[in-house]
C-alpha cells in the first residue's frame, strides 16, 4: 500500500475495556501511526477532543455507563470543536449497520465488526485515507462555502474516471441543491436513477421536489422508497418536512410516530413527536414520547431545558383530564424537574419554575404537604419581581396556585398581571394561555377563525375536521370555554354516527377539564349541561344496544 | 428494537401469554453474541499476554478462536435471518467495488487462513463496480471463506467477474468437492435436520441474501458445482 502518511497521523481510541484499547493501541502503531491516545469513556474523549484534532478517532459504541459510542459522534458532528470532521469508525459487537442505523442520526465514516483483525482494519484505514485524500480538495471547497468551486472538483473527479465517483455523485447532487440549481440536481438524480432504483438518488428526487415546491410529486417519491424500503429513516425524516411545508399538523404526528415506532432511539425524533403532539393536543401521547426523549437526553448533547419542562407541563396537563393515564407518568415528572436545575444551570428564574412545576406535580401524585413546601419556596425565590424575563415563570405561578386550589390569589396575580401587561399585545398574548376568553388581538382572531372553520366543518357535516381545528386552538386557549364546548359537540356528532372507544375518551376527558374551569354563573353553563345531558344519553343507548 | 410488551395476552381463560418463541430466541442469541464478542477479546488479550509457546498451543489457540468465529458469524446470521422475517432487516444497496468486499472478508479471516497456512488468491478487476449490500452480501462470502478454510487442503480462489448482465462472485477449493446430496437436491428452505451436524443455515441466509437483490433482469441466486479451477468444489453468487 501506498504511504498514506500513518506517521503524521493523530489517533484516539475509546473503549471501555482496558484490553481492547491495550489491542488496538498496539494495532495502530504497528501500521505506523505517530501518535495514539487513548479514553476510557465518551466524556474523558469529548475533553480531549476540545483540546486537538484528531485525524481518526477509533470508538466503541457500548462505552458502559455513559456516553455511547454514538452519541460520542453526534456530539462531535453536531457541536463546534477542532474534531467535527475527524474519521470517525465506530466499532461495535453488533457488527450489523442495520442495528445501529436505524436508531441515530449521524453516521460515521465506518462501521467496524468486533473482533478486528489487524488486516482488517488497516485495509479499511487504508481505503478511507485515500477517499478522503482524493476528496479532500471538494471538501476544502464545500467547507469554505465555494460551492461553485466544489461542483467544478467533483465534475472533473467524475470525468476522470476516479475510483470515488460514486461518492462525488452524491456530493454533487448535494451541491447542486446547496446553490439552488434544481434543474442540474433533477438531471443528475434522474440520469442515476435510469439505471438503478438507489435509494439516495430517490431520495435526492425528494428533496429537489421540495426546492421546487412539488409537493405532490415529493409525496409520490417518497411512498415509492417507503414501499421498497419501510425502515428507510431519512424517507420519514423528508416526509416530516413535507408535513411541516403544508401546515399538516395531524400527518405530521402521524409520521414522527411512526418513525419512533421503528427507530425509538432517536431523541430528536422523540422530541419533535413531543413538541407536534403537544400542539395538536393529544397529550397521551405528547407525555409519553416527552418522558422518552427526557430518558435519551441524559447522556446526549441534543438535550434541552425546554424538553424537560414541557414534559412535567403536559403531565401536569394530562392529569387535569384523565388522572388514571397520568399515574404512570408522574414520577418521572417529578424527578425530571427535581434535577432540572443541575442540569440546566442555576438561575433564580429556573428555580422558581422547577419549584413550581414540581408543586403542581406533587399535588397530582396526591402529595399536598410537598406540594405546599414547593409553591412557599418558590414564592420566595421568585419575590416580588416584574421583570418580562419572569412573565413564564409568573403564569406557571398561578396555574400551580390554581392547582392547588388557592384560586384566590390566583385571580389576584393573574389581575395584577393583566394590568401591568395592559398595553403590551405580546405579553398578552402569552397570558390568554390563563384566561377563559382572550384579551390580545392575535388570539380574538384566531378564535374568531377556528370557530368559522370549524363550523362551516360541523355544518358541513365534517365532525372531525370541526374537532380537529378546536382542538389545535385549545392548546393555546386551554381555559377558553366556548372552544372547548365546541370541541366536545363535534366529538358528540362524531360519536353519534361511529360509537369509537377512543372518541368516547377524548369527550370524557374534554367534560372532566371543562366541570374544572367553568363556574355556575358562566354564560354558557346552561350549554355545558345540556351537551352532559346529550352525552350521558349516547353512551346509555349504546351500551343498552350492545347489551341487547 | 424494543419489544412490545403490550401483546393482547388475552389466551382464553386461562390467563396465560403465548410464548412468541422466534423472539425468545432472537433475544438470547443477542445475549450470546454479546458473550462471545467477549470471549474473542478475552482470547485475543490472552494470546497477547501469553503468545503460544509452541507449534501445538499455536494450533490449540487457532482451534479456539476458529470455532469462536463460527459460532460469532452463525449467530449473526440467526440474527439477520429473524429480522428478515419480521422485515426489521434494513437492506441498503448502493455502488461497490467487488474487490473492497472480497478484500475485506479475506482481512477479516486473516489470523485463520494464516493458521491453517491456506493461500488464498483473488482474481477481480480492480474497476469492477457493481450494485449490492455490502453488510450483507459481506456476510455471505465471509462464510463462505470460513467454510471453505475448513475443507480445503491449502487453496481457496474468490473470483468476480461480470456474465450475462449478472455479478459473479465465485468461491473455489481445492477440496473433495460438495457432496451429492447438496448438489442435486433443492437448497433448503428453512434450516433443517439437527441429525445431520449441519443446519445449512449458512445456505439458507445466502439464499434470503440474494433473494432480497432484485431488479428488472432477475433476482439474485446461486449455484454449487464440483470440478472447479482448483480441482474441488465451487460456489457462485449471482447478483442482478
Amino acid at each position: 500500500m501506498a504511504d498514506l502518511g500513518y506517521y503524521k497521523m493523530h489517533a484516539l481510541i475509546i473503549d471501555d475495556f482496558e484490553n481492547f484499547r491495550g489491542t488496538l493501541y498496539k494495532m495502530l502503531m504497528d501500521l505506523g501511526i505517530g501518535n495514539v491516545d487513548t479514553a476510557a469513556s465518551g466524556e474523558e474523549a469529548l475533553r480531549f477532543c476540545k483540546a486537538r484534532t484528531y485525524d481518526l478517532i477509533l470508538c466503541d459504541n457500548n462505552l458502559g455507563k455513559g456516553k455511547s459510542g454514538q452519541q460520542v459522534l453526534e456530539e462531535l458532528r453536531s457541536t463546534e470543536n477542532p474534531c467535527s470532521d475527524s474519521l470517525f469508525i465506530l466499532v461495535s459487537a453488533e457488527s450489523s449497520k442495520s442495528i445501529i442505523m436505524a436508531a441515530y442520526d449521524y453516521e460515521p465514516d465506518a462501521y467496524l465488526a468486533k473482533p478486528i483483525t489487524p488486516k482488517a482494519l488497516d485495509q479499511r484505514l487504508g481505503r478511507l485515507i485515500e477517499q478522503r485524500a482524493e476528496l479532500k480538495a471538494v471538501q476544502a471547497a464545500q467547507k469554505a462555502g465555494d460551492y461553485q468551486q466544489a461542483i467544478k472538483l467533483c465534475k472533473e473527479l467524475i470525468a476522470g474516471g476516479s475510483r470515488h465517483a460514486n461518492s462525488c455523485q452524491k456530493l454533487l447532487g448535494q451541491l447542486y441543491l446547496a446553490v439552488n440549481d434544481v434543474a442540474a440536481a433533477e438531471a443528475l438524480y434522474r440520469t442515476v436513477l435510469d439505471n438503478r432504483e438507489l435509494e439516495w438518488a430517490q431520495l435526492g428526487m425528494v428533496k429537489t421536489k421540495l426546492a421546487q415546491h412539488d409537493y405532490l410529486g415529493a409525496q409520490q417519491w417518497l411512498e415509492n422508497i417507503l414501499q421498497g424500503n419501510p425502515l428507510c429513516m431519512k424517507a420519514y425524516d423528508l416526509q416530516a418536512e413535507l408535513f411541516k411545508l403544508q401546515n399538516d399538523t395531524e400527518g405530521l404526528q402521524n409520521i414522527l410516530q411512526k418513525a419512533t415506532d421503528i427507530s425509538p432511539l432517536s431523541i430528536l425524533r422523540q422530541q419533535a413527536l413531543g413538541d407536534i403532539a403537544q400542539q395538536n393536543n393529544d397529550l397521551v401521547t405528547a407525555a409519553n414520547a416527552l418522558r422518552r426523549a427526557v430518558k435519551l437526553g441524559e447522556h446526549s448533547c441534543f438535550d434541552k431545558a425546554e424538553v424537560h419542562s414541557l414534559f412535567a407541563q403536559t403531565t401536569i396537563d394530562l392529569h387535569s383530564i384523565d388522572k388514571e393515564l397520568a399515574k404512570p407518568l408522574v414520577r418521572d415528572a417529578i424527578s425530571c424537574i427535581i434535577n432540572y436545575e443541575d442540569n440546566f444551570g442555576k438561575t433564580q428564574l429556573k428555580k422558581a419554575e422547577s419549584l413550581l412545576l414540581e408543586s403542581q406535580l406533587q399535588v397530582c401524585a396526591g402529595d399536598q404537604r410537598r406540594a405546599q413546601e414547593a409553591l412557599s419556596n418558590a414564592q420566595t425565590v421568585l419575590g416580588n419581581t416584574k421583570d418580562a424575563d419572569a412573565l413564564p415563570v409568573q403564569i406557571e405561578m398561578v396555574r400551580a396556585l390554581r392547582v392547588l386550589g388557592k384560586t384566590d390569589e390566583a385571580q389576584r396575580r393573574l389581575t395584577d398581571l393583566l394590568q401591568h401587561y395592559a398595553s403590551n399585545e405580546d405579553q398578552l398574548q402569552k397570558l390568554d394561555v390563563l384566561l377563559d376568553e382572550p384579551r390580545s388581538e392575535k388570539n380574538k382572531l384566531m378564535v374568531a377563525e377556528i370557530n368559522k372553520k370549524g363550523i362551516a366543518a360541523y355544518n358541513a357535516k365534517d365532525f372531525s375536521a370541526a374537532a380537529d381545528s378546536f382542538k389545535i386552538a385549545l392548546q393555546k386557549l386551554p381555559n377558553h370555554v366556548g372552544l372547548r364546548l365546541n370541541y366536545v359537540q363535534a366529538m358528540i356528532d362524531k360519536l353519534k354516527s361511529n360509537f369509537e372507544q377512543s372518541t368516547n375518551e377524548k369527550i370524557q376527558q374534554a367534560f372532566t377539564k371543562a366541570s374544572a374551569i367553568i363556574s355556575t354563573q358562566h354564560p354558557q353553563y346552561q350549554r355545558y349541561r345540556q351537551l352532559n345531558e346529550v352525552y350521558t344519553n349516547l353512551v346509555k343507548a349504546y351500551e343498552k344496544n350492545s347489551r341487547g | 428494537m424494543t419489544p412490545t410488551t403490550d401483546q393482547p395476552s388475552d389466551n382464553g381463560n386461562t390467563g396465560q401469554v403465548p410464548i412468541d418463541f422466534a423472539f425468545v430466541l432472537a433475544s438470547s442469541v443477542h445475549d450470546m453474541k454479546n458473550s462471545l464478542g467477549m470471549l474473542l477479546h478475552t482470547l485475543a488479550a490472552m494470546m497477547e499476554i501469553s503468545p503460544p509457546k509452541d507449534a501445538e498451543q499455536a494450533r490449540f489457540f487457532s482451534t479456539l478462536e476458529y470455532e469462536a468465529a463460527r459460532i460469532n458469524g452463525e449467530l449473526v446470521q440467526l440474527l439477520s435471518l429473524y429480522k428478515m422475517d419480521e422485515k426489521t432487516l434494513a437492506i441498503v444497496i448502493d455502488e461497490h467495488h467487488a474487490i473492497d468486499i472480497i478484500e475485506e472478508q479475506i482481512a477479516r479471516n486473516d489470523t485463520l487462513l494464516k493458521s491453517r497456512n491456506i493461500d488464498i488468491q483473488i482474481d477481480c478487476d480492480s474497476d469492477l463496480v457493481w450494485y449490492f449490500d455490502n453488510e450483507l452480501v459481506g456476510g455471505v462470502l465471509n462464510n463462505l471463506i470460513v467454510n471453505c478454510a475448513r475443507y480445503c487442503k491449502k487453496q481457496l480462489l474468490v473470483s468476480a467477474t461480470e456474465e450475462n448482465g449478472f455479478l459473479c462472485i465465485a468461491v473455489a477449493d481445492d477440496g473433495q468437492g460438495y457432496p451429492d446430496n447438496m448438489l442435486l437436491g433443492p437448497l433448503p428452505q428453512a434450516a433443517v435436520s439437527f441429525n445431520s451436524g449441519n443446519t445449512k443455515l449458512g445456505l439458507l441466509f445466502a439464499r434470503k441474501v440474494l433473494e432480497l437483490h432484485k431488479t428488472k433482469k432477475g433476482q439474485g441466486y446461486m449455484t454449487i458445482a464440483n470440478n472447479g479451477p482448483l480441482g474441488g468444489g465451487v460456489l457462485k453468487l449471482y447478483l442482478p
